[in-house]
């Protein structure tokens, strides 16, 4: 990174404004364009954004490599509280290894490995003795195909804080009356309420869930992470394998539940990460976080003219 | 392509040829099943069929047949059938021809006309090259009926001529003294000609070429397929013929007709008296039955699977989920393909050798339970391991990403995805182990012909004591009786052993038909099994 930086600086110096095209809104010109994807060098203000508020993570050189290929390029960046993240860019960019990294899901990769530091209000959750079982209830994670498990719709809900010890529900539990399907009963409710699907199936939820529609497995899946109660929910590319009217019911979700929660969504559409997002991370091709912004700003004055090309359709 | 008509797109109503030849193919399907039904002696070949004798319905069909094909072959050729031929009927069908041919060629100049080595040779080459010649050369029209419509021709006129007649025997010469007698010969041949002719009729059906090929090798897989689901039924079928006289010898239904039994201190009589399956072999016993050998294959399937499935299951989990994809897992992988194909009897002497001086030093029906369970055990593994890698694995991750441990994913997610695979693994398992004969021979076998009081009963078998090991069961310990055993005793004990019993063949053949039975009761129980877990999993 620092590296970069330093070539930046000469690049700086020595660059006549060559570019085509007032993509900088900078006094001077910075930029060394050659043409179409370019050769232009990221500047560190790019990715330098201010909120107010808390930020809710906060990531700072992070490097992921898979085997040889250096997937992440010294990523830094600032989610704040109870807001949308979207990240944004072309196919193959980094930008679900990012998002798998804030949950440590990447641990699962065995070729991966992870540089950089993470913190969750300010714990770095990159250290020995993270408990993963507490990171992924606070930090909750929902999948490009909707992944719902082979079970009754309520028991998809209840899983993960069954399987928590939050809830008791065995033989034994009811033997003793100590079973808590009341709590399940309400847990299974309010959970579907928060995802939007209550009212489509609150007459089968003993149902097995793969009877749902697409659309309606996307919903179990985020009221599914929402069970356990997660202060982060992590969405990679939640919509693109649903429809347009589905797409726009999980579009109006993202927007309510970032008033309790901060959800940090991955998308290879541009028009829903600025329809929905508060912020917007562009991630371009060799794993760098080229821009990072308002979302406003992202998408009606980019700073880079890489990222305006993107965004304008120029390539991606 | 040297087509005599253009292909139309849409074809024009079924006209007369392809009515004739559709019917050749029915005649050629019911010509299979005919001479089928006379391979297994359902019909002799001398028993007259509608007034015709079976032999001449078969080698009159044939020529008919033969007739139609080549006629529907040479019209194709003149253009007096509109059809879409390519010009050869291909390699493989000519090579085929050819050598069905070169074995008629050489059969007919060694056997009818007694040419010696070099004069059979030479016979042999000259119909073998010209079948070839025929199918290979002319357009396919000609090539695929001729050789197969003369093959039928040559064979009806053979049968109707009498050259192999009812009475026709072909001795081979060799030192067994094995000959082909006309009762096997006949209906093989023509099972055999049917096939070939019904095939160039359904291409002739279909207007050769691309077409035809597509209808030609639909009407053989179908015969294939159909004969033999045919045959298995047959094989079933003839079992429980043989079986059902010595199966309900004695059956008696009524109110009080069956034996007495003691059920929770009350004493009743149960309204079946099956002797059968109720009796063992005693001399006072009017009619004789194999109660102890039903006992002892139950007890050793389930035996079996207990020691086995929790130990498979377990051995497939670390595999799958625990263990690293490597080198390891590989070797692993070959080790229980090796031990599935292992044969049965190497299972049973290890179990003389290794289980039986562990377990009392006598063979016991633990010996064979857990004999039977090291045979069950690749299987288990196998299957279980191949379910398990069919669970996406889109499930774990999202069980992950729920902060749900490995082993709680492997319990609820896992683990009742993949059991209607395991299941099915068992069900081919019991199948196999529930009819070994070997390995019980050594490590369990008891007497020939058990008496009715040397039914094992596990479960009453338990015995308590103060001092250790505390838990006790002599049944387990003891020699006990199954029916592949029995049944392979019965055959090669011979009179003297077997004199309690009367009529010994129908008691063999009720016991192969009870095996049977219990063994397909296991697939039921395992089907209704897996049909159990698979819906859980599914909607609707």
């Amino acid at each position: 990174m620092s590296e970069t930086r330093q070539t930046t600086d000469d690049a700086q110096a020595t660059t006549d404004s060559e570019l085509a095209g007032g993509a900088s809104p900078g006094t001077d010109q910075p930029l060394e364009v050659t043409s179409g994807e370019t050769r232009e060098r990221t500047r560190e203000e790019w990715v330098e954004h201010e909120f107010e508020g808390e930020a809710k993570l906060s990531v700072s050189d992070l490097d992921v490599y898979y085997g040889d290929d250096h997937a992440l390029k010294g990523v830094s960046m600032e989610i704040p509280e109870n807001s949308v993240t979207a990240l944004i860019g072309p196919s193959g960019c980094g930008k679900s290894t990012f998002l798998r990294c804030l949950n440590r899901m990447n641990d699962r990769i065995k070729a991966a490995s992870i540089d950089g530091s993470v913190q969750l209000e300010g714990e770095e959750i990159y250290q020995d003795g993270v408990n993963l079982v507490e990171l992924r209830k606070r930090v909750g994670m929902v999948f490009q195909s909707p992944n719902p498990f082979p079970k009754s719709i309520a028991d998809n809900i209840s899983y993960g804080p069954r399987k928590h010890g939050d809830l008791d529900t065995g033989l034994l539990a009811n033997l003793l009356g100590r079973s808590d399907d009341d709590a399940v009963d309400e847990l299974v409710e309010r959970s579907l309420r928060q995802a939007a699907l209550w009212d489509e199936v609150q007459d089968r939820l003993d149902d097995n869930a793969l009877g749902l529609s697409g659309g309606q497995q996307q919903r179990l899946c985020i009221a599914r992470a929402l069970a356990t109660d997660p202060e982060v929910l992590l969405m990679d590319e939640p919509a693109s394998a649903l429809d347009p009217i589905a797409t726009s019911k999980i579009e109006d979700l993202v927007h309510d539940l970032a008033e309790e929660y901060t959800v940090v969504i991955v998308t290879h559409n541009m028009q829903q990460a600025a329809r929905i997002s508060d912020q917007t991370a562009v991630f371009l091709t060799g794993g760098e976080l080229v821009e990072y912004g308002d979302t406003d700003q992202v998408f009606e004055d980019p700073q880079s003219q890489r990222v305006e090309d993107y965004i304008s359709g120029k390539f991606g | 392509m040297a087509s005599a008509t253009d292909t139309a797109l849409v074809s024009e109503d079924t006209s007369e040829t392809e009515a004739v030849a559709a019917g050749a193919v029915g005649l050629a399907a019911v010509l299979f099943a005919l001479s089928l039904a006379s391979v297994f002696e359902l019909v002799t070949i001398t028993d007259p069929v509608a007034g015709v004798p079976m032999v001449a319905l078969l080698g009159g069909l044939l020529v008919v047949l033969g007739f139609a094909v080549v006629t529907f072959g040479v019209g194709s050729r003149l253009g007096y059938v509109a059809t879409d031929p390519r010009p050869t009927a291909g390699l493989v069908a000519s090579t085929a021809f050819g050598l069905v041919w070169f074995v008629v060629g050489g059969l007919v100049a060694s056997q009818s006309l007694g040419f010696g080595t070099a004069g059979w040779v030479i016979g042999a080459l000259v119909t073998g090259g010209a079948a070839f010649a025929v199918s290979a050369f002319p357009r396919e029209d000609i090539g695929s009926t001729l050789p197969a419509g003369g093959l039928a021709l040559f064979a009806g006129i053979v049968f109707l001529t009498g050259v192999i007649g009812p009475s026709w025997v072909w001795n081979l010469g060799w030192e067994q003294q094995a000959s082909f007698n006309a009762e096997f010969t006949i209906p093989v041949l023509t099972a055999f000609c049917s096939l070939l002719v019904g095939w160039a009729a359904a291409k002739a059906y279909g207007g050769f070429g691309a077409r035809g090929r597509h209808v030609g090798a639909y009407v053989l897989v179908y015969l294939n397929a159909i004969s033999i689901i045919a045959l298995l039924f047959l094989l079933v079928a003839f079992t429980v013929l043989k079986g059902l006289p010595g199966l309900f010898n004695g059956f008696a239904f009524g109110a009080g007709a069956g034996p007495e039994v003691t059920l929770v201190g009350l004493t009743f009589s149960l309204p079946v008296s099956w002797p059968f399956v109720m009796n063992g072999v005693a001399l006072l016993n009017d009619v004789n039955g194999v109660l102890p050998a039903i006992a002892g294959t139950i007890w050793l399937v389930i035996g079996a699977v207990l020691f086995a499935v929790p130990l498979g299951v377990g051995a497939a989990v670390f595999i799958t989920e625990y263990a690293d994809r490597g080198r390891f897992t590989q070797v692993v992988e070959i080790a229980t393909n090796g031990l599935w194909s292992t044969p049965s009897i190497v299972f049973g002497l290890f179990g003389l050798a290794f289980l039986v001086p562990r377990l009392g030093n006598q063979k016991s029906l633990l010996a064979g339970m857990l004999t039977l369970g090291f045979m069950l055990l690749p299987l288990v593994v196998i299957t279980s391991r191949e379910s398990m890698l069919a669970v996406p694995d889109e499930y774990r991750d999202a069980s992950a990403a729920l902060g749900v441990t490995k082993w709680q994913t492997i319990r609820s997610i896992v683990l009742p995805a993949s059991l209607p695979g395991i299941v099915t693994g068992i069900i081919l398992g019991v199948g196999r182990i529930a009819g070994e004969t070997a390995p019980i021979l050594l490590t369990m076998s008891g007497s020939v012909a058990p008496p009715g009081s040397q039914t094992v009963d596990v479960l009453g078998g338990f015995q308590f004591q103060s001092a250790p090991p505390f838990v006790t069961n002599p049944e387990l310990m003891q020699a006990t009786s199954a029916l592949p055993y029995q049944l392979y005793s019965l055959i090669t004990a011979g009179v003297g052993q077997s004199s309690n019993i009367g009529a010994i063949d129908e008691f063999r053949w009720a016991t192969a038909l009870i095996l049977l039975v219990v063994v397909l009761g296991f697939y039921a129980v395992g089907i209704a099994t897996r049909y159990y877990f698979r819906s859980k999993l599914q909607h609707d």
